[in-house]
């Protein structure tokens, strides 16, 4: 086991820099996840903690000790790839038992720990087959057979799950979780999908082209994006979001917009008097903080239904207020239809207010 | 199954809308009946006939170019067959039972074979080593072009070329080897010793770059993220290679060597202008051999012979490969997912 620094590093393909000066820390025994969309330098990452890519500046830590020298073989490290990259001309059990080979394992000891590895995953009956004989599930669970096998003190998972199906998908998020957990290996988790990082992590670490965005606990990223991108990748149904502009209305701020005019209060108005430049913001709310109200609600924006998607559980509203379509999350039960009028009711202790410049949040 | 679309009333006009709603209902499943019925065959199967024809102007093509030859062989292969108007006798086999006692035949068996053997490692190893050290290199493209230069020489002009090179009064390669010491005044191919050595470096000198061809597109198949799955497991570059790399190179390496085999079996130009099958016979290799006996002694029966034995090891030898082609191990498509 082993805390993992990532100290100012740089990689550059060519004149392309994927990821521009990443500071990360990893404590012992943590699950951070990285996430971001393709593209945007967290499998650069990755592959530079394994080794397998140069690290073109700064340092990568396991512990107290600098590996950006050491080849993958030294690194005590464990990678599931994302097409699994079992070798097709071996068992299962020799893909399994393949890095203690390497090592020079005894053959009990090679036996004792595949067993231990297989049927905590419950593969135990696939041992003598090819890869290509399994399905893409249990593909997966050989190839984090292979990676749990070694013991080793860091393990990367490179979007491990990101091809099988979401109803098995979301089983092995939670297999995943536990089983991080019960091994106490430090993990750090690459993946593009936000339910992934959200439902895992302990601690996530958003990237957007090449630059980390925020890096907190799963409840601070989703409840306190750092900036308008972070706010609109992270959750689903995306954040609505409408410019707006801050004028004080009798002593009280307002977000205004030419449909509506909401007030701001408490310590966000602190907030946006202690700023200077707080004339133009975006707005950005979440769809399950908008409530549909009937009647005369005090604050509530008048808008007109536009189409209704019942998801079962919850129902999707797109509202739309003048210009700006809002998405609402409500109540299956939930009896306007299209072109119905309604009210919506911001949560406006949960909102958000963003710089439309530099697209910082304010709260 | 006798349910026709014609059964069941239809719930058109009157009634109220429950029953007409229910009408409906029945219908629906009335009509979930009918289609299960089986379908009218829209898509009959050929018949054998059908295939035969398709197939008959490739039969009749194979059999004028392939067929025919192959059977006027055997035919001449029992008979006394001369150049000329006379009519060719039935020999009891004479061409069969000499070739028994035929020192030279089995000598050029026991050459071919040798021949073979040292061109197939030296061009096996030489061509998957340049492969790899091709394989992302920085000016890949251009090298392999350079490379695959003597390839597209005719073997004829190689064997010239190198006929030169060997020459030892102005030959710049025995020059170069006399220099170093290596050679003493013996001519190259003057002498038995050196002779087919020198054959095989002129053959690999020409094919190894074939065989490069062939792994370097292998080598583009080798998934990637096997190798590096197995540098994370604790694998070294040469490990890497022979755990990875050569298991899923193996279908190429097969098609190079099946292809360079039947090449020796058939190519033999550039012993013929290197040194004809000499000195003392010691580069008379079989296909030599046969060309002697067949177009410098005309004795084509006794040529025809040779040339069914020939045939005969390389089909079972291509058989062979065939069968080691399709073995479970030889199947490593990449993984997908």
């Amino acid at each position: 086991m082993a805390s993992v620094t990532i100290d100012h590093v740089w990689k550059y393909y060519g004149k392309t820099e994927a990821v521009k000066d990443l500071n990360l820390k990893c404590a012992d025994g943590e699950f951070l996840s990285v996430l971001g969309p393709s593209g945007c330098g967290k499998s650069s990452t990755l592959r530079m903690l394994a080794g397998l890519e140069h690290i073109s500046a700064g340092d990568i830590r396991f512990g107290e000790r600098r590996i950006n020298d050491l080849p993958p073989k030294d690194r005590d490290i464990a990678m599931v790839f994302e097409n699994y990259a079992l070798y097709p001309h071996k068992t299962v059990r020799e893909n399994i038992a393949n890095s203690l080979m390497l090592r020079g394992a005894s053959r009990a000891t090679i036996e004792q720990k595949v067993k231990k590895a297989t049927e905590l995953l419950q593969i135990g009956h696939l041992l003598q087959r090819k890869p290509q004989e399994l399905s893409g599930g249990q593909k997966q669970r050989v190839a984090i057979g292979r990676a749990i096998v070694r013991e080793p003190q860091l393990f990367l998972f490179d979007e491990p799950i990101a091809h099988l199906d979401a109803k098995l998908r979301a089983h092995m998020r939670g297999e995943l979780k536990i089983m991080q957990r019960e091994l106490g290996t430090t993990m750090i988790y690459v993946t593009h999908d936000q339910l992934e990082a959200l439902s895992m992590a302990d601690r996530i670490a958003v990237m957007h082209e090449g630059v980390l965005q925020q890096f907190g606990t799963p409840q601070e990223i989703y409840d306190h994006p750092v900036n308008e991108w972070v706010a609109g990748f992270v959750g689903e149904p995306p954040m609505n979001f409408v410019d707006c502009l801050i004028e004080d209305r009798g002593g009280v701020l307002h977000a205004v917009h030419p449909s509506f005019a909401v007030p701001v209060t408490g310590s966000q108005e602190a907030i946006l008097r202690d700023s200077a430049h707080r004339a133009e913001v975006r707005m950005g709310i979440r769809p399950d903080q908008i409530g549909i109200v009937t009647g005369d609600g005090g604050d509530a924006v008048a808008a007109q239904i536009l189409l209704t998607e019942p998801l079962g559980g919850d129902m999707l509203v797109d509202a739309a207020v003048g210009q700006e379509k809002f998405l609402v999350k409500t109540k299956p039960d939930f009896q306007g239809r299209r072109g119905d009028a309604c009210r919506l009711a911001f949560d406006t202790g949960r909102w958000h207010l963003f710089d439309r410049d530099t697209g910082l949040a304010y709260f | 199954m006798a349910v026709t679309t014609a059964g069941g009333g239809r719930g058109i006009g009157g009634g109220a809308s429950a029953a007409a709603g229910k009408q409906h209902l029945l219908e629906m499943r009335e009509g979930a009946r009918v289609i299960s019925h089986t379908p009218a065959r829209l898509n009959t199967a050929p018949s054998r006939a059908y295939y035969f024809y398709l197939m008959l102007p490739a039969i009749i093509v194979l059999a004028c170019i392939t067929l025919y030859p192959f059977f006027w062989l055997v035919w001449m292969s029992l008979h006394d067959v001369d150049v000329g108007a006379a009519a060719d006798k039935w020999n009891d086999f004479a061409n069969w039972i000499r070739l028994g006692r035929d020192r030279k035949f089995q000598d050029g068996w026991w050459l071919l074979l040798q021949y073979s053997a040292m061109c197939m490692v030296l061009q096996i190893g030489l061509g998957v080593l340049l492969a790899v050290i091709l394989n992302g290199s920085r000016h890949e493209k251009l090298l392999v072009t350079i490379f695959l230069m003597p390839m597209m020489m005719a073997p004829v002009v190689a064997g010239l070329v190198w006929y030169y090179l060997y020459n030892s009064t102005f030959g710049w390669y025995h020059w170069l080897m006399q220099s170093a010491g290596i050679l003493g005044e013996r001519s190259i191919l003057g002498d038995p010793s050196t002779a087919m050595l020198g054959i095989v470096i002129v053959d690999t000198w020409q094919w190894t770059p074939l065989i490069t061809l062939i792994v370097l597109a292998g080598l583009k198949r080798v998934p990637r993220d096997q190798l590096e799955a197995n540098m994370v497991d604790g694998a070294g570059e040469i490990r890497n290679f022979f755990q990875i790399t050569l298991p899923n190179i193996y279908p190429f390496l097969l098609i190079a060597i099946l292809l360079r085999f039947m090449d020796n079996f058939r190519f033999i130009d550039h012993i013929l202008v290197l040194t004809g099958g000499g000195p003392a016979d010691s580069t008379k290799i079989l296909p030599t051999y046969l060309f002697d006996v067949s177009f410098q002694f005309f004795k084509l029966g006794r040529g025809a012979a040779i040339a069914l034995t020939l045939l005969a090891v390389t089909i079972v030898l291509g058989l062979i490969l065939v069968r080691v082609f399709q073995s479970p191990t030889a199947q490593t498509r990449p993984e997908d997912s």
